[in-house]
């Protein structure tokens, strides 16, 4: 390839974002794909309530009583383990594909910390949409991205509430914390 | 003509954008706001959003992946 094809390229495909269109598009092909082979849809955070309970089962605690795996269930694979399944490792690969996509487009940085006050604020921001997405069985990505492609109602519930929830999260920001 | 200088260092979307949001509204016609980032994705959508608020913006690399963004208040 001539030097000018390869930059056009580069700065194409590597450098600048994608547009939403092409973005949606190759997710929405990607988790079919995933799901044909694996008969799982995409989640996440389903993968780090598996690392939790796996934590806390180490440290001996018993949480095959607690009330919520008592209704919901783990979900788990059978033969799979807390560490060892099919969650750790697409939440692995997202990590590890964003970095090289991050450092392709010399984008890569360390971030500092700003202050105490962005540190409480984010571990509290963390905390709640780990608890809030346990209760709506996921994320952005398990309760909205894959549930309404597989025709589930509480995947347009939770689209609905997840922008009454910006809307409102915009607002305490703008009036409280900036 | 005023300027005004805002932090968004080390803070990300869409901190940066609601920052300048806010004090734009506080702001006079022809002062210049100048936004500290080292937020790439601000250098696209602060601008962008500016520019359909009808300002006068521009930016540049003030240090290695860290960006100063002018916003001239236009109405």
């Amino acid at each position: 390839m001539i030097k000018g094809d390869y930059m056009k390229f580069y700065q194409k495909i590597i450098k600048k974002p994608w547009t939403y269109v092409v973005g949606g598009i190759i997710l929405a092909i990607l988790n079919i794909i995933l799901f044909w082979f694996s008969g799982k849809t995409w989640r996440i955070t389903s993968g780090f309530l598996y690392w939790g309970m796996g934590i806390l089962e180490k440290f001996g605690l018993e949480h095959s009583n607690w009330y919520y795996f008592n209704v919901y269930g783990n979900e788990l694979t059978k033969g799979k383990t807390f560490f060892n399944n099919e969650y750790t490792i697409l939440n692995l690969a997202v990590i590890l594909g964003a970095l090289i996509a991050a450092l392709l487009a010399s984008e890569f940085k360390w971030k500092k910390i700003k202050s105490k006050k962005q540190l409480v604020f984010a571990l509290l921001g963390g905390i709640l949409m780990g608890y809030g997405s346990r209760l709506s069985f996921g994320c952005n990505i398990g309760a909205y991205f894959s549930a309404i492609p597989s025709f589930s109602l509480h995947g347009w519930v939770y689209a609905i509430f997840m922008f009454v929830g910006a809307w409102i999260g915009c607002k305490l920001l703008f009036k409280f914390l900036l | 003509m005023a300027e005004v200088r805002i932090d968004c260092m080390y803070e990300a979307c869409p901190i940066p954008l609601i920052k300048a949001l806010k004090k734009l509204n506080n702001m006079k016609i022809g002062d210049v706001l100048i936004m500290e980032t080292d937020h790439s994705c601000s250098i696209t959508n602060v601008i962008e959003w500016a520019k359909k608020q009808g300002h006068e913006v521009d930016y540049a690399e003030v240090a290695d992946g860290e960006w100063e963004i002018y916003i001239e208040k236009r109405r």
